[in-house]
Order: structure tokens, then sequence, then C-alpha cells
């Protein structure tokens, strides 16, 4: 199996729920892009219909401050 | 609702130049880095500043250190030195120069050596000899010696007592005994008692790698031999020799002769890459202001150590910081602003890889406040604001410090635009352009005044609400500043090409770019057609806070003081007011760009006085009341309205929405478009302190609660709340809520540039 590297991962234990389908989110695989540039990451995602939530500390901390990093290019 | 396009992709390699001529001749009006007038007269370059600084602060030991750099016999040079430094001394034009040999003679005197001489220091390879005796050889081989070269002196003289005796029979006594010390300290091999003659003379040239001797002996030995005086060098002889008359000539021809040296030793022309020797001219500007003792403590037997360190402690260490005084924003990057332009010239010329000076490059204010104070008008809002378009132009130009303050600007001219000419008029002779942060910020106040001029001002006041297009040309969005100019001239060609009754005075500014239009501020006219009823004054001292759109506008600074003369004001006065007036934090955008930079500003603007502040641009009003200072807008005064505390974002835009649907309903009888939600919308206090300080909106939050009401998506978190999300423009929005009675509650909200989608696998 080939090693993906994630730049981040955040695993909802099972504390979050979809609120449309009921269902617990799991950690699951997500990209962030800005910029024509892309982060593969794993955050909290529905199995069922794919909403993927990005959490206010993980918002305000590391994705602000890769925002910026990329802005300055 | 309005959107800007985010720029594609980081992957932009290529730049549009800058002229060459710009750059260096910016850079070259700040004198930051000329020498002080007295190091500059000093053909030897000492560093007279840090030296006398040393010496202020009692430190002999580092002060002979400075001074050993450029004297490797401090007492013969303090000795015999002409000093041309004292009569440049600025201190010379209001009192007397300092007396820098004598604090010199004394640190000679006094200074303690350091210890670690030259023996621990790694020697250079090639080897130099110095012939004869005399002060230029000595001075010579003092140089060679500092330069770490292996150095060979070959004399008559018997030992070094006789050396030194030859070269300064001035010395008195007691110096003569130091300099003999710290000769023998130096890492120099003598040859005693040689014979100089022709056969000493090839032999020597056979083992050393350069050859030098004194004048005396090079003329004995080799006739008709000429020496360069640039150089200190006989080219055809190949021989560092000179003429030198008196000490301090000496001393400049054992510097340039080492350096004549440096170049042979590496087989290099020696009248190659030598900079700048010798004195110079410095254009270095200095405030006399702060100088307090103006005479020379007296000398009489030379002085004694405190009155050495009490002469030095006169030194105002001249420098040129005027703007660093007055501008928070240079004061904060705290270097050489010169330096500091280059570096902004230079981040937009960068193919690949991090902008790093796009920060300050948009953190300045672009006030023209430096360019006032300058002593060489230097400009740095020039260089600011045309790296900025450089940088839009070439597509690197980050959108997200001005994003927020661009939608705004969108939202004034689209939303919350208005344009009408007054009821019963087709055109108008007049329009009032109160600015979009008037409306924003004190709506009642361009109520006021705007019935207040339909009502006493004949031919018909037409009025315009909307954004004068500063906010992009402060962005650098040079595409939307013409845009907005086209649209503008548009609106105001249906209304008759009326005179612009301008309430702002960055408005006016922008709207005198535009051809062919007339532009009155309104306050010129409110002192033509007499105060309105009510007007008054605070009835307590106030400071006036010039507007940096104002500056290099008398008539606008004087209207505004006679305005609130008349209204019976106290005005205080403050520094740096008028043209030299520093800016609120607003201008340029620094509020929206760096947060931090323009909080100093405000600050700096504060600083200045205690007492209420009186302004005549609404920014400036909103910023200092936010800072907690009672703050009044002249028109405020003018109509006998008062603003109350400042809106946050949100309301901001409320109030440029509610002041166009009033005006329509009252004025033009029109039932205005407004969207009225269909559910309660209640908030957390710390929803509202979070959304101002993260710049989301109401707007921004009803958006995401509809795409919920829409597709019912969100997450429920631990504690049994909603986050629902949605991309608005280049954003994506998140809110945290709960359902509350007929609507929701809102407890939190955050956002982030970045796309995020599931990825497969
Ligand atoms: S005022 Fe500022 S920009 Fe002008 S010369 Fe002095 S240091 Fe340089
Ligand atoms: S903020 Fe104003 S005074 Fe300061 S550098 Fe910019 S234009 Fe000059
Ligand atoms: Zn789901």
């Amino acid at each position: 199996m080939a090693i993906e590297k994630n730049y981040y991962t955040i695993d909802p234990q099972g504390k979050l729920k979809c609120f449309k389908c009921g269902v617990p989110l799991i950690k699951g695989k997500a990209k962030f892009m800005y910029l024509d540039n892309g982060f593969p990451v794993e955050l909290p995602v529905c199995p069922v219909c794919g909403f993927v939530y990005v959490p206010e500390e993980l918002a305000l901390g590391k994705v602000a401050s890769v925002e910026r990093a990329l802005e300055d290019k | 609702m309005a959107q800007i396009q985010e720029r594609g992709s980081t992957h932009v390699y290529k730049v549009n130049k800058i002229s060459k001529e710009e750059v260096d001749g910016m850079v070259a009006r700040c004198v930051y880095e000329d020498p002080p007038f007295c190091s500059a007269a000093c053909p030897l370059k000492l560093d007279a500043r840090a030296f006398l600084q040393a010496a202020a602060a009692g430190s002999f030991k580092k002060a002979l250190q400075l001074y050993e750099k450029i004297a490797p016999f401090p007492l013969i040079l303090s000795a015999g030195c002409e000093a041309p430094c004292e009569g440049k001394c600025r201190l010379g034009e209001i009192g007397e120069g300092l007396a820098i040999r004598e604090v010199e003679r004394a640190v000679a005197r006094f200074g303690e050596q350091s210890r670690l001489g030259g023996i621990f220091r790694t020697k250079k390879r090639r080897t130099v000899a110095v012939l004869g005796s005399g002060l230029f050889a000595l001075l010579l081989a003092g140089e060679l010696e500092k330069k770490a070269y292996p150095v060979t002196v070959l004399c008559e003289e018997p030992d070094e007592d006789a050396y030194l005796r030859a070269a300064a029979p001035f010395l008195d006594e007691e110096a003569f005994r130091l300099e003999l010390k710290r000769l023998r300290g130096k890492d120099i091999q003598f040859a005693f008692s040689c014979r100089p003659d022709a056969a000493l003379l090839e032999q020597t040239r056979q083992n050393t790698d350069v050859l030098c001797a004194s004048w005396e002996l090079t003329q004995r030995l080799c006739p008709g031999a000429v020496s360069i005086p640039e150089l200190v060098f006989c080219e055809e002889e190949r021989i560092v020799s000179g003429p030198t008359a008196g000490v301090m000539e000496a001393a400049f021809a054992a510097k340039k002769a080492a350096l004549t040296v440096d170049r042979l030793v590496q087989n290099l022309d020696p009248r190659n890459t030598r900079g700048q020797e010798g004195a110079v001219e410095s254009r270095l500007y200095t405030d006399l202001s702060e100088a307090k003792e103006r005479s020379r403590v007296p000398v009489g037997e030379g002085y004694t150590k405190e009155e050495a360190v009490r002469e030095a402690g006169r030194c105002i260490q001249c420098h040129c910081e005027e703007c660093l005084k007055s501008c928070a924003y240079l004061k904060h990057y705290k270097k050489h602003p010169g330096l500091l332009a280059k570096e902004i010239y230079n981040n937009t010329q960068i193919i690949m890889g991090d902008h790093q000076l796009n920060k300050p490059m948009n953190a300045c204010s672009l006030c023209g406040q430096c360019t006032v104070v300058c002593p060489n008008g230097f400009d740095m809002a020039r260089v600011c604001h045309l790296a900025r378009q450089n940088m839009v132009s070439t597509d690197k130009m980050p959108l997200a410090p001005h994003e927020f303050a661009l939608l705004d600007m969108l939202f004034s001219n689209n939303e919350a635009f208005l344009a009408r000419p007054q009821p019963g008029f087709e055109t108008c002779k007049y329009v009032f352009f109160p600015g979009c942060q008037a409306a924003a910020i004190a709506p009642e106040t361009v109520k006021a005044a705007y019935l207040d001029l339909c009502a006493r001002l004949p031919g018909g006041v037409a009025l315009m609400l909307g954004c004068c297009g500063a906010i992009c040309d402060w962005a650098g969005r040079y595409e939307m500043e013409e845009q907005t100019r086209d649209f503008l001239d548009r609106e105001l060609s249906k209304l008759g090409d009326p005179i612009v009754i301008a309430g702002c005075p960055s408005c006016k500014k922008e709207l005198e770019s535009h051809e062919g239009l007339q532009i009155v501020g309104v306050w010129d006219l409110l002192l033509e057609i007499g105060l309105p009823e009510g007007a008054r004054g605070l009835d307590r001292p106030a400071a006036l806070h010039d507007a940096c759109g104002a500056r290099g506008d008398a008539r606008t600074q004087d209207a505004i003081r006679e305005l609130a003369r008349r209204m019976g004001c106290a005005l205080t006065e403050t520094p740096f007011d008028r043209d030299r007036s520093p800016c609120c934090g607003y201008g340029g955008l620094s509020a929206y760009a760096n947060r931090e930079v323009a909080g100093e500003m405000t600050e700096k603007c504060l600083e200045r006085s205690d007492a209420p502040y009186i302004s005549y641009c609404m920014a400036c009003r909103d910023r200092f009341a936010r800072q907690g200072r009672e703050s009044r807008h002249i028109l405020e005064l003018c109509y006998g309205t008062d603003a109350g505390s400042p809106p946050d974002i949100s309301e901001k835009r409320a109030n440029r929405l509610r002041l166009k649907n009033e005006l329509l309903q009252q004025l033009w009888l029109e039932e205005p478009m407004e969207k009225k939600l269909t559910y309660e919308l209640l908030w957390t206090d710390e929803a509202r302190r979070m959304m101002d300080e993260r710049m989301i909106l109401t707007d921004d939050v009803i958006a995401v609660l509809e795409g919920f009401r829409e597709n019912g998506e969100a997450i429920e978190d631990e504690d049994g709340l909603l986050v629902a999300r949605r991309r608005v423009g280049n954003a994506t929005f998140w809110v945290k809520f709960e359902p509350a009675g007929e609507g929701y509650r809102v407890h939190r909200a955050w956002s982030h540039r970045m796309r995020v989608e599931k990825r497969e696998g």
C-alpha cells in the first residue's frame, strides 16, 4: 500500500454527527485547495453525504497560516 | 452580491519592470545613511558618532578601539591632527562645535588598550617590508600590522626608542612612553641598524611581496622617482612611497598606501576598486532643536577624563530620523527608509518565491506625511502605491488583505448606491457627495446636511451616496479605479454634471482626478452660506486633527478652522498639524492590511493631545472613537447631531442601506426594495464580537443560514449545536448556531479562503 502524505489529520472520534444524514462523522480523506495549490488532509467527513467539517481551530490556525504563506508567493 | 475575482494561481512567473531611475532616484533621496558631518570631513573616516557616544558613556576602552581603527598610534595622530571635523560640527551653527580632537587626546591618554594584540590573529600569507623611518613609515607599518600582514621594518636606528623618536619628536614624555609601549606590543619585525643602500633595496625586494619605503629613502635610492599621490605609489620603481607633510597628511597617505598594498599583493591594478577615499560631502539632515549644551568645556591643559566625558556628551548624535519621528509605520519597521523603499521595489521583481515585503508594502497608509517632513521629499507613498499597482499588473497581488474593503466599496456603489436629483428638479446645479464612510458612520448627519443644502442652495442639490473610488486606488487596483471613475461620471452626467460638494477630503482628492469636474468642499460652502441654525462647538478645548486627504490643501485646512472658530470651539495646539498631520490608520487601507501598524498610527495621532478630537474625515472620527477618545466630525457639530459610539462592520453596511431607503421613501416617495428575514436572528455577545474581529458580516451569516434552510446540511457537535457552512465569493463561512424560537441563535462564526472538498480513495 502506498503511503500517502497528509498535511493534517483530525479524528472526530464519534463526537460529531451529520445533521442531515443522522450518522456519525468519520475520519475521511479531503483536500484543501487555494490559488492553484492542493493539500491532502484527513478531516471529519460524513460517510453518506460527504460533508467535510473544518473546525474553528483548524480554520484560524493551520489553514490561515498556509493561506498567508501562499498569498505571498 | 458583488464579487471580485481571486487570482488564479501562485505560479505566475513574470514581473513588470520598475524603472531603475525611479528606484535609485527615490532611494537616494533618503539621507539616513549619509555620514554625520564630522565623519564626512575626516579623511580617515573616524566613526565620530560612535566614538563620542562611547566617550560620553565613560567607556574609554571602547572609544579607543574605535579611534585605533583610524590611528594605529592614537597619541601621535591626536597630537598633530588638524581636526577638520570640528569645523563641520553642526553645533557650530548654534554655539561652539564639539572639541572632538581634545576628546580624542583624552581617550588616547586614558583609554585602556585592549589586550588582544596582533599575535592572536591569523596572519596574511603575503609579506611586506617597510624601508626607512619617519612618520609615514611608522604609520604605514602600523596600518599594515592592523591589516595582519607580516611586516618587517628595516631601518638605520638601533632600537624602537630611536625609531619612534625619529618619527614623532613632538610627543611629550608621557605620550612617548605610551606610544613606545604600544609599538613594542605590535606584531612588527624590526631589522635595526641597517645600511640603507641599493643592495638592501634589491635584497628586500627579493625577499618580500611588496616593498614600501619612506619618501626620503626612495628619493635617495631611486633619484627621480615619481609618486602618484592618490596611490602613494612609485609605479615604475614599484615602491609604495610618497611625500607627506604633517601628521594628518602622513596618516592619510599611510592609509592610501596600505590600500595600494592590498591591491598589489592580489596582483591587481592599485587604481581599481578603491571606494571613496578621503573627506566627502554629507547631505545628512540634523534637527538642532534638541541640542542642550552650546558651549565647549574649556580646554586648558587638555581634558581630564571627566571633562572629556562632559564634552563628548554634548554630541547630539546627528541622525536623520525626521520621518520616523512622525510616521508610526516607518517607526514600526524601524530601518533605513531608503532601504525599505528599495526592498519594496525589489519585492515586485521577484519572479518566484516569497514576497516577504508584501506586508510593509500594504501597511503604508499612502498618506504623504513623510514627503512633507523629510527634508528631501522622500515619498514612501509613491513607492508603496507603485509597488501595489505593479503587483496587481502581474497578478501577484494577494487579494486577501484588501478584499473586505474592495467588497465594501462595491457594496457602496451597488446595493447602497443612490443618485437622485433634488425632488422637483430634473438636473441640478450641485450634487452632495458625503462619502461612503460618512453614510456608514454618521447617516443622520448626512441626512441633516443634505436637507440643509437643499433648502439653502439655489439651483437644486442632487444627492449621491457612494464611494469615490479611493479604496481601489489605495489597493493598487487601477482597472477598478478606472471603472469606478466611468461609473461615477455616467451617474454625474445623468444629474446634469453638477458641481460636486464633497463631504470628505479624501473623496475631494480622488474626485479631482476626474476630468472637467468642479468640486468644492462642503466646509467651503458652509462658510459661504453661513452655518446652519443650531451649529455649536464643543464647550471644552478640543484638538483638531487634520485629515491626510487634505494634505497640501491649505484652503480646506483653513476653512475647517474657521468653521470651528465660528462655532465657538477652542482649539488646542497640537504638534504635527496641517500638512504634517499623521494618518489615522484608515488611509491606504492600512487598517485592513495590517491592523497592528494601523493601531500604532491611531495611537500616534492621539498621543498629541488628551483633549477631545475634532476631525473632518469620517474615518478619522471613527478610528479615534474606537480607541475610546471623544471624537466628533466637524459636520456633527455643524448639524447638532451625534453619531454616537462607533458602529461595527455590519452596522456600517446597515447604516448605509437604512439611509438610502429612508431618503428614498421620505424625499423621493419611492418604495425601497428591502429584504425582510422571515425568521428571527439572535446573537450571543461573543458571536458579535468575533464577527467584527474576523470581518464576518451579518450578511455572510445570513447567507450560511439561508443555505442551511434550503439543503439542511450541517453537523451537530457534542453540545448539540449545529454548524453549517457556505461558500460566499472567495471565502467559506462557518456558523455555529442553535434553533431558537422562530429562528436561530448564532454562537460562533469563522471563515477561511481555501476550498475544501472530499477526496476519493
Ligand atoms: S526624513 Fe526619513 S526618508 Fe527623509 S532623509 Fe530622513 S530618514 Fe530618510
Ligand atoms: S504611512 Fe504616510 S508617512 Fe508613513 S510612510 Fe506611508 S505615506 Fe509616508
Ligand atoms: Zn451527511
